[in-house]
């Protein structure tokens, strides 16, 4: 699997590349500013980009705005995002167009480097990957109205792994349930929240995060 | 009375009811009607009941909160009136019975309480002749040489002196003139006399009777009470509508140098030299000074109150005393002169617009005779050198503040951890040999304690600058704020363009602080930020629907909001009476760069 990766400091890009290439991925370029990664992409069209949203030139959110420039001239161009900080409003521009395979994780998530790599690879398959922290505040966000006050405590666990971009597998092994037990959940959830259940994991994360964005 | 109960008791609701729909403010109608009452029709009693009727209507909470102070200057006027008034003093008692019933007066022999306008002309050759009648009063008024020589008039009208509530009486539309310039004015009905009024300003009260004075008193003093007693509520209200209003005054004026007090001053000329054509024409002038030239304007303030304070001295020299011969009031200021006690009363008037005269000379003339002789000293810069110093300290202080917090939390949060995370590496060291296992823990320990040193960092730098402040400038910045508001957020953000990092930053922290305040304490079910930039000036408000009581005053928060955007000349004005809504409103001075280019 081919991966670009776009990060300023030159210890942090070493790591990743590092890391990404033990897990058997193959390093198509690795670049430090925001015009080299929308180069990078364009050229290389990889099967996914890691990007840092904090990039030269001007230091603000270059690694993103290339990365929306890049996916608007390949749509579907799987891109995951890593920050220092996690945005709600930055969270929002990505999952915009609603094509999925996009990522947005707190840096912090690389210490756990199975956890990483899995994002990694969801994205690459088009699938969505929302930070916790992403998903807590949306969720925060929803806690007054009155469908979500509705699920149960184990449903609303569900739901959060479920924005975070998590397979009904996935969420079995966290939550130590059976995959059965779990599927049940994801449809009272979407009963409660009236949104029309999807056999598709990436389609259903989309329609979580859209419910939970609006 | 079983009936007369009930009737009481459905009114008792039905005015409850009122209230309760419409607030305590709807009282300030009759309140204010009480002016047409004390001062009889005019245009500015009219004007005060329409605008009573406006603001109870469409600003209630306004309405409630100068209520009190409304019912206090009309229990004040209304003593000052019955005090002053002409006529003989009735008990009152027997005058709220006689009014009740319709009153029948009769009016006894030679009345006493003629008046006649000191400017008029009308000397004492005027003799009232009454002929006592059952329901009705024959007066006979017999001009002076002068006075017939002008044209008469006697139209039926009220027109107010100091007793305006004496009226009642109808003249004849054409009143004839029998013989050698009389007057004969028929009245009828009414419990106070008829009025009598000239062209060449000469009014005449045939006093005397019952008059409402009696009513008047009680009605007054009743007022006073509730007003008194309301006085303390609304006084909590108001401080919290007026924080903030202060500086704003403070600064304003500073910034006009003082030539907006032209236009009050002015105004008191109305009370001071009457209701002339000059007087009106001269309020004009100072209103179009005030506004287009400020520096004068503030020079011709002392002028103008030195004019008044020879006036009162005019007044309190010239004074007549004539036993028997009351005068109807001439105002002056707060004070109707009547009696040669008042007139003195109305000097020492005069003497405390002489004061202010006198403090006001060396801010004004003084100031600008200093600017204009000593070139290089511009007055100006002064106040402006002021400011800026007093608005460094804050700065610096809040600096200073700022970089203390930064150092504890540094030193509680991060520093602390990476110790532990040095022990703990340094531990794993010793252990590896002998108990690998053991050690694959602590390291595990050490990768938690990276993380949370990580967090404590990254709320930190929030602390300082957010990142999509940084990032994308103070709108975006405020619709992620709104986006991380558990409730929602109306944004009306028109900001087409990047602001200084200094003024983003402060103005960032001061909408953080208003919606942290509205999350933390008002109980708000919706906010709404507006925020624009035109003609050089950021204008934010922050309102929510809460129950309000914000207070600068009170609490560190809106304070440093305060400072903060003083650094910048910008300015915080917050209105928030408990029970709501809260409005906080910014000014900051500043300039919008074009908007930043994106390169993709």
């Amino acid at each position: 699997m081919r991966v670009v990766v776009a990060e300023d400091l030159f210890l942090l890009r070493d790591g990743l590349t590092r890391l990404l290439a033990a897990h058997g991925f193959e390093i198509a370029a690795s670049v430090d500013s925001a015009p080299g990664l929308l180069d990078a992409l364009l050229e290389h069209r990889p099967d996914v980009a890691v990007v840092d949203v904090r990039l030269p030139p001007s230091f603000a959110d270059d690694g993103l705005q290339a990365a929306l420039a890049a996916r608007q001239q390949v749509p579907g161009l799987p891109v995951l995002l890593l920050s220092q900080y996690v945005e709600q409003l930055y969270a929002r521009e990505l999952l915009a167009d609603q094509s999925g395979a996009v990522g947005y994780l707190l840096k912090d998530r690389v210490f756990n480097d199975d956890q990483f790599v899995d994002a990694v690879r969801t994205v690459a398959a088009g699938g969505t990957v929302m930070d916790p922290d992403v998903v807590t505040k949306l969720l925060g966000r929803r806690f007054r109205d009155e469908p979500v006050t509705r699920l149960s405590a184990r449903e609303r666990e569900v739901l959060a792994l479920m924005a975070e971009g998590r397979s009904n597998v996935a969420i079995a092994q966290r939550l130590f349930v059976t995959e059965k037990a779990v599927s049940k959940h994801t449809t009272s959830i979407f009963t409660k929240l009236g949104l029309a259940a999807s056999e598709d994991d990436n389609r259903r994360v989309l329609a979580v995060l859209a419910y939970l964005n609006t | 009375m079983g009936d007369m109960g009930i009737l009481v008791t459905v009114l008792w609701r039905v005015i409850g009811r009122l209230l309760r729909r419409l607030g305590r403010g709807i009282l300030l109608v009759p309140v204010a009607a009480m002016a047409p009452v004390l001062f009889g029709l005019r245009p500015w009693t009219v004007a005060a009941v329409l605008l009573a009727v406006v603001v109870a209507l469409w600003r209630p909470v306004m309405a409630a909160m100068v209520l009190p102070v409304t019912m206090v200057v009309a229990g004040i006027s209304g003593l000052v009136v019955a005090a002053t008034a002409p006529g003989p003093s009735v008990n009152w008692v027997v005058s709220a019975i006689r009014a009740f019933k319709g009153s029948r007066v009769t009016l006894k022999g030679p009345l006493p309480g003629w008046t006649i306008d000191r400017r008029a002309g009308f000397p004492k050759s005027v003799k009232p002749v009454a002929t006592p009648g059952p329901n009705s009063t024959q007066v006979a008024i017999k001009p002076s040489a002068a006075a017939q020589a002008a044209h008469v008039q006697v139209p039926p009208r009220f027109y107010g002196s100091p007793a305006a509530f004496v009226r009642g009486g109808q003249v004849p539309a054409a009143a004839p003139f029998p013989g050698k310039g009389a007057i004969q004015v028929q009245m009828k009905g009414g419990p106070g006399g008829a009025e009598v009024w000239m062209h060449r300003g000469a009014v005449i009260h045939p006093g005397g009777g019952a008059w409402p004075g009696g009513l008047l008193v009680p009605l007054a003093l009743l007022l006073l009470t509730l007003g008194l007693w309301l006085l303390p509520r609304s006084a909590a209200a108001l401080r919290a509508h007026t924080t903030g209003m202060f500086a704003y005054l403070r600064h304003r004026m500073l910034e006009n140098r003082w030539g907006i007090l032209l236009i009050p001053v002015a105004l008191l000329g109305l009370t001071v030299f009457g209701v002339h054509p000059w007087t009106v024409a001269a309020i004009l002038a100072c209103v179009v000074t005030a506004v287009r030239w400020p520096l004068l304007a503030a020079d011709l303030v002392p002028v103008v109150l030195i004019a008044f304070a020879i006036r009162g001295f005019e007044i309190a020299a010239s004074w007549p005393s004539l036993p028997g011969l009351q005068q109807p009031g001439e105002l002056y200021g707060v004070i109707v002169v009547t009696t040669r006690q008042l007139a003195m009363l109305a000097g020492a008037e005069a003497s405390a617009f002489l004061v202010v005269a006198a403090w006001l000379v060396p801010r004004t003339i003084g100031a600008h005779a200093r600017t204009a002789l000593a070139p290089g000293r511009d007055l100006e810069l002064e106040g402006r050198v002021q400011r800026l110093t007093e608005t460094r300290d804050l700065a610096v202080d809040a600096a200073d503040t700022e970089l203390r917090r930064i150092e504890r939390n540094l030193h509680d949060g991060a520093q602390a951890r990476l110790i532990a995370l040095g022990m703990n590496l340094r531990a794993v060291e010793r252990m590896l040999p002998g108990r690998p296992e053991a050690a694959l823990a602590l390291v595990a320990e050490a990768r938690e304690t990276s993380l949370r040193a990580l967090n404590d960092l990254r709320d930190l730098v929030r602390g300082i600058c957010p990142p999509v402040l940084a990032d994308r400038g103070l709108g975006h910045a405020v619709r992620a704020l709104a986006l991380d508001t558990p409730f929602p957020v109306d944004l009306d953000i028109n900001l087409p363009g990047r602001l200084s990092a200094p003024v983003e930053s402060a103005c960032y922290f001061a909408v953080a602080e208003a919606l942290a305040n509205a999350v933390r304490h008002s109980g708000a079910r919706r906010v709404h930020i507006r925020m624009q930039h035109a003609d050089g000036m950021l204008r934010i408000q922050v309102g929510d629907d809460g129950a309000g009581g914000a207070d600068p005053a009170h609490g560190t928060g809106l304070r440093g909001v305060e400072q903060r955007l003083a650094a910048f000349d910008g300015i915080m004005a917050v209105s928030s009476p408990p029970g709501g809504p809260t409005m906080i409103a910014m000014e900051v001075p500043c300039a919008l760069s074009s908007p930043k280019t994106c390169s993709f």
